[in-house]
This record gives structure tokens, C-alpha cells and sequence, in this order.
């Protein structure tokens, strides 16, 4: 029998049985690191991506048009046309915060050139640079997060507060 | 068999209907080909752009019936632009002009136009049967010839069209002597029906067997429609509201108990969840429900519904119905073969509408369960070995998990082993679509094991060019791979160039192939349209002589033996 458990540590391998089914190893990963995904998520602000690596709401997930449509007028008249969404703004070393109205922004470019405006410096998501800020944000489970991984509609339920990270910080 | 004379052969050859087998029986010897050409009824081309309408008329003379594709199947997600392609009318006109009696035509994922469906509606005597899936750029004005000019027709099956509702009279176009309808499924339409036209229309079709109205039809009307039409097996319920009037709803309860030959429901596109309960006189004799779409309606209804489905193969619901429903499903349904459950809540706002519990208890429940679609919040891989080994019979499994990248919830894991176990023990597994974290290990799993897999769908999976370069090697079988988001790129595209002329056709969106790497591919294989979408700055890919490394947007590559097509937009480059 299969159990959802697995022993702390070392590979948990499944015998194989009369029937001659599978011998499965999980792998296990040390505790504290995730395997490194490769994809390349930066979303710039000085260059228009024309690789857009992000499922945007039109796409993700795949459903067709129709159940998307059905559901995006069920949702706007379960949660009322108007929800603003105020969520607080860091600056890294900087003790007073801002507050920002997600609702008010299309995307995750919307949000960047606000913040640029905002904190006067140049704020983008992804990749580590010594030039730009990174913007962080804490979610629903307390964690921080990269801005940008996730579709931007997604990222408005799971949003607590940002912060704008130093150069090299993350 | 060299000995009978042609037509026996022939004869032998009629029993024989799936198109794959003609396409074998046509390469035996010369002289089967020839009486293989000649009495090839059916035609189905998955690609339109793999061949031309002349060839098909050189090759198939006297066929009866057409089934044509457009699109990508991303396309249906918006992932390709308007304008794109997919015409059907050079089609319409080619067979228009030559002799060939047309009888059914049947398209998907195409573009369709008013003058090409009056062309058709003119030019074919015997015309029956029009099918349109996923079809855009015609209106009811189109409709309208179809009804007007096609003397003998049988179908008229229009399934998620974008369809200009000119909210015209397109069903009082039907004449009075039209008593032939056996389909007509217009649920896609959003605007206003003639209710009067529509009632008339099924009263003087006694052959009417599916019948799927719009939002437009209301309680009174469709209970009207149905004591017209009380032999139907097909019933698609169109706007369900209005609860108000209680003798509409007695009306329909008397209209539905009579229905004793209904098997497969669907609509309820606007419910009111206690009209639900009219219909359970007849769901003893269900076969097939389609409740997609009814987004209003609370999981405890449509549980109520389904507790009396007990010979439900076919069941299309949202996660609405949660685990608890899909248990119920699994105690219920033990005929089901088909389920797909559809999201509600697409941004895992905390609803967690179904889990892998449920899948889990279906799986369990279910023995005759082949086919799955299936979006969730969560996954484990304990949950799908689980699956595995319950139901090693899919030929179809597809898992979207809602957040991209998404590990085992449980173990923190990648969902590589989940994914392997199903691969491994569903030996007839043709089609599959993986979601969640996964790393190479996953594409190793499916390569290795994954024999009959014919398409498979990729989303945000794997970690380098050894993913796709598994996948590729291993399976045989496979005809349609499309891959969004995953970190994939020339070394892979590259690596077996002939692949690509046993498969149907490769798309790959927002991956790390280059332009470069594209150009040296069309380059290496002039019989493959190699097609590069650009849709957001037409000139920036060839500017400051980078383009070899210019990450390639969306490319789509597809087998073809007429070459480069003619009417590609602007922003699609065939190299």
C-alpha cells in the first residue's frame, strides 16, 4: 500500500509487486532548497518583452472563451464592480511606507512604472541586477515572493504588501 | 483478393470506415489504392494547410464528406492572434467548381464567412449536414442561406462559435417543407430567437433527435418545445431563469416525463437551481451531462441531480460540485467513462473546490473511466500513483493545476513521480496534458513509457532541452506536441529534424527557442511550414543583426506538401 508520507531524509523506494508493477524512487530534495528552475521570467521595464514568459489572464488556464467570459461576469457580480484594493509599500531601508490601490492598475507594467514614479527610482520584477529595484511581495502565507512569476489576477488575491528590495538583495 | 472483381473489393472496403485504416489499406498495392480513391466517403484533413483543395480532388474524386482543421489547438486560449489563418473558403470554391457531391462538411477551429456558407448553401444539392466547432467570422446572415437554400438538410450543429447575432430570422428561413432536421444545436448564439419560427420548426421535424437552444429560449417556450418534441435524445436547455411563473414549471415537469427517450442534457446557461429538480424523472436514463456552464447553480443541486444519474458515462461539471460531489459521482456513476471538471474560481482565491481527493475517489469508483479533464488548487504524487493504479485505462488524461510551477502541496515535491506513475501503467495513453512543478524527470517518465501517446500538452514544465529531447525520442506515436512556457530550445528543436514529418505539427510559445535556431531548421526541412507569430513589433526581430538569439515569440511548425501558404497576415513569418 502506497502511503502519502514519506520518512524524513534518503529516497523512499515503492517494492514491486506480485503484479509487477513500478519500483519508484522520490528523490528527495535537501530540506530548505527547491529545484532550480531555469525559465527566464525577467518582465523589464526599459524593453518591451516579446517573449512575455507569463500566463496573462487571457490565457491561463486553458479554458476556452466562453467558460472564461461566463465566469469572469459571475465573479464581477459576486465581488462588486468596485472593490478597491489597498496594500502597503516598503522601500528597502526606508522606515515610512506608502499605500497603493492594486485595482487601480491593468497589469504587472501598470504597477512597475507606478512604482518607478512613485519611489523615483528604476523598479522592475525578476532577474537580479545591480542596477534596478526588485519588487518583492509577501502573499497569504507570509511568504516572500517575486513579483511576476504568476498570472497578474492571481497575484491580486495572494498580495498582502510590497516591498522594493536593494540591488543584490534578493 | 487480387482474384474478386473491383467492386466486391470495393464492397469489403465500405465496412471499413475509420480513415487511418483506408489510409493503410491505400498503400497495400496499386490496385487497392485506385478502389481505395474511388469509394473514399469520408475525408478528414487535421491540418488545413497540409494540403491543397485541388490535390484532395485529384486524390478523392467522389467523396461525400469533409472534415476540415484550422487553427492550433492554443488557439482556443487566445494564444493565436486574430487574422491568423484557417480560411475555409478556398476550400468552399474549390468544391464548388468541381462535381464533387458534397453532402456534409465539417470544421473546426476555422474561419468561416456569410458568402462562403451561401457558396456552400448553392452549390451542393444533396447537402445535409454542417458542423462548425470553434468557429469565427460568420453571422446569422450565413445561417439564414444554410436554412434558405439546403433543401435536404439534416444538421445544423453549431458548437462555441463566435457567431454575429444579427438577430435576424435566420430560423423562419427554413421552409415550410424543411421536415428533415435530426440536429440543430445553435446554444452559441447570443441573441434573441424566434420563438415562434423555432417552435413551428420543431413541430414539423418529427426526426428531431438533438436539439440545443440559447440563452434566449425561456421555461414556457422550452416546455412547449419539448411536448412538440417528445422522441428527442439531445436536449441542450438554454436560459433557465425565471422560476416565477410555477405553471411554466409545471408545464415543463409534464413535457420532461414524457421525454423518455432523453439521454444527454446540457445548457442551463442562466439557471435557476430548482428547476434542476424537473429533470429528475428522466435522469434514470442519462448517458451524457453537460453542466459547464451552469456556474449558478450550488453544489447540493447539482448533487441532487446527479444521485439519480446511475447511467452517466459522460459528465462535464464544475468544481463547484467539490470533493464531497465527486464522491457522490463515484458512488453513483459507475458506468462513467468521461469526466471533466472545469475551474470556477480561476486564481486559487482559498476555494478549494476540489482536490485531489476527489480525483482520487473517482478514480477508485469509476472502473470504466478513460478519459479526464481535470483543474484543481492541488496535487501529490501519492494522489496520482493512487489514480494510477486504479484506472489503468485512460487513453486521456489531462491535469491542470490553476498555479503555475505548483509542487506536491503535501511533500513539496515536483510532481515528476505522480505524472510517471499514470504514464507507466496507462499503456493506451494517447493523449496527455502535464501541470505543476515537474523537472526533466517527468519527460524521461513519458518518453520511456508513454508508447501510444499521440498528443501531449506542456505548460511551465522542465528545466532544460533534455525535457523535450526525451519526449521526442521516445514516443513514436506522437502526432501533436505543444509546449507554452517551458524552458526548451534550439538544441532540442533541433536535434531530429525528421521527427517533425511523422507528427501533425510542434507549436512552442514563450520557450527559449531563437530565431536563428528556427531559420536553420527551415532550412534543414523544406517540406515543414515553419511559422514564427510576432505579434508585438513586427521589425524588432531582425533589427541589430542579434536575431539569432532573438527569443522566437510563439512558433508553429506543421508537415505539408504544398508549401508556403499564401495568405499568412503580417505578423506571421514562414520561414
Amino acid at each position: 500500500m502506497l502511503s502519502g508520507s514519506m520518512p524524513a531524509g534518503g529516497e523512499l523506494l515503492i517494492p514491486v509487486t506480485n503484479s509487477g508493477y513500478w519500483a519508484f524512487g522520490l528523490r528527495e530534495y535537501p530540506p530548505g532548497t527547491k529545484p532550480s528552475l531555469s525559465v527566464n521570467l525577467s518582465l523589464s521595464l526599459t524593453f518591451p518583452s516579446t517573449s512575455s514568459q507569463r500566463a496573462t489572464s487571457q490565457d491561463w488556464p486553458p479554458i476556452k472563451p466562453r467558460l472564461r467570459d461566463t465566469l469572469k461576469s459571475l465573479r464581477l457580480r459576486q465581488r462588486g464592480y468596485n472593490t478597491a484594493l489597498f496594500i502597503k509599500v516598503y522601500m528597502e531601508g526606508v522606515p515610512i511606507g506608502r499605500k497603493l490601490d492594486l485595482s487601480t492598475f491593468s497589469g504587472y507594467e501598470s504597477l512597475l512604472e507606478n512604482l518607478s514614479g512613485m519611489f523615483d527610482t528604476s523598479v522592475i520584477c525578476g532577474n537580479r541586477d545591480r542596477k534596478h529595484h526588485v519588487l518583492t511581495y509577501q502573499d497569504k502565507d507570509g511568504d516572500w515572493m517575486m513579483v511576476g512569476d504568476i498570472p497578474w489576477d492571481m497575484f491580486l488575491e495572494s498580495v498582502r504588501r510590497l516591498k522594493i528590495t536593494r540591488p543584490e538583495r534578493c | 483478393m487480387n482474384y474478386f472483381p473491383d467492386e466486391v473489393i470495393e464492397h469489403v472496403f465500405d465496412f471499413v470506415t475509420s480513415h487511418k485504416d483506408r489510409n493503410s489499406i491505400s498503400l497495400v498495392c496499386k490496385s487497392w489504392f485506385k478502389i481505395e480513391r474511388y469509394s473514399r466517403q469520408n475525408v478528414f484533413i487535421g491540418n488545413c494547410y497540409s494540403i491543397s483543395p485541388e490535390r484532395l480532388l485529384r486524390r478523392f474524386p467522389c467523396f461525400k464528406s469533409l472534415t476540415l482543421k484550422g487553427k492550433p489547438h492554443f488557439a482556443d486560449f487566445n494564444l493565436v492572434p486574430h487574422g491568423w489563418g484557417g480560411f475555409v473558403q478556398p476550400w468552399i470554391e474549390a468544391l464548388a467548381r468541381s462535381r464533387v457531391g458534397l453532402e456534409e462538411l465539417r470544421l473546426k477551429r476555422m474561419v468561416v464567412t456569410d458568402e462562403g456558407l451561401e457558396l456552400l448553401s448553392r452549390s451542393f444539392v444533396n447537402f445535409k449536414s454542417l458542423v462548425l466547432v470553434s468557429c469565427e467570422g460568420f453571422s446569422t446572415d450565413g445561417l439564414a442561406s444554410i436554412a434558405s437554400n439546403c433543401r435536404h438538410l439534416r444538421d445544423l450543429d453549431l458548437q462555441e462559435n463566435e457567431i454575429d447575432d444579427h438577430r435576424g430570422q435566420w430560423l423562419s428561413c427554413f421552409p415550410e417543407t424543411c421536415t428533415s432536421v435530426v440536429t440543430l444545436n445553435f446554444a452559441c448564439l447570443e441573441g434573441e430567437t424566434n420563438l415562434v419560427a423555432l417552435e413551428r420548426l420543431v413541430a414539423r421535424s418529427p426526426n428531431l433527435r438533438s436539439l440545443k437552444l440559447n440563452r434566449a429560449v425561456p421555461l414556457d417556450a422550452l416546455a412547449r418545445l419539448m411536448a412538440c418534441a417528445p422522441q428527442i435524445v439531445d436536449l441542450g436547455v438554454g436560459s433557465y431563469e425565471d422560476e416565477q411563473d410555477s405553471e411554466s414549471c409545471l408545464k415543463l415537469q409534464a413535457a420532461i416525463r414524457k421525454c423518455t427517450s432523453l439521454r444527454s442534457l446540457s445548457g442551463f446557461l442562466e439557471a435557476a437551481p430548482h428547476c434542476l429538480s424537473a429533470f429528475h424523472p428522466v435522469c434514470h436514463n442519462l448517458t451524457s451531462l453537460n453542466l459547464s456552464y451552469a456556474a449558478e447553480i450550488h453544489g447540493s443541486h447539482l448533487i441532487k441531480l446527479i444521485e439519480h444519474c446511475k447511467k452517466l458515462q459522460r459528465l462535464w461539471i464544475l468544481d463547484s460540485i467539490g470533493d464531497k460531489g465527486l464522491e457522490v459521482v463515484a458512488s453513483t456513476c459507475k458506468e462513467l467513462q468521461e469526466l471533466r471538471v472545469f475551474p470556477t474560481d480561476l486564481h486559487g482565491g482559498g476555494n478549494t473546490a476540489v482536490t485531489e481527493d476527489g480525483l482520487v475517489a473517482i478514480s477508485a469508483g469509476c472502473p470504466k473511466l478513460h478519459s479526464i479533464l481535470y483543474f484543481c488548487q492541488q496535487m501529490t504524487n501519492a494522489a496520482l500513483i493512487t489514480v494510477a493504479r486504479n484506472c489503468p485505462n485512460f487513453i486521456r488524461f489531462r491535469l491542470c493545476i490553476l498555479e503555475p510551477h505548483k509542487p506536491d502541496h503535501v511533500t513539496s515535491q515536483p510532481l515528476d513521480e505522480g505524472f510517471g506513475a499514470i504514464v507507466q501503467a496507462c499503456k493506451n495513453l494517447k493523449r496527455l496534458s502535464v501541470s505543476g512543478l515537474l523537472t526533466d524527470q517527468v519527460f524521461l517518465y513519458i518518453g520511456m513509457f508513454a508508447t501510444q501517446l499521440e498528443m501531449l500538452s506542456i505548460a511551465f514544465a522542465g528545466d532544460t532541452d533534455k525535457g523535450m529531447l526525451y519526449v521526442l525520442n521516445g514516443c513514436k506515436k506522437m502526432r501533436k506536441l505543444e509546449i507554452r512556457d517551458s524552458p526548451f530550445g534550439d538544441a532540442a528543436l533541433l536535434a531530429d529534424v525528421n521527427k517533425y514529418e511523422t507528427m501533425r505539427s510542434l507549436w512552442m510559445s514563450s520557450c527559449e527557442v531563437t530565431l536563428g535556431g528556427c531559420k536553420r531548421l527551415a532550412r534543414k526541412a523544406p517540406w515543414l511550414n515553419v511559422e514564427i507569430i510576432n505579434e508585438n513589433d513586427n521589425n524588432r526581430m531582425e533589427e541589430n543583426g542579434y536575431e539569432g538569439r532573438q527569443k522566437v515569440d510563439k512558433l508553429y511548425l506543421y508537415r505539408t506538401v504544398v508549401g508556403t501558404r499564401v495568405d499568412a497576415p503580417p505578423f506571421v513569418w514562414i520561414l
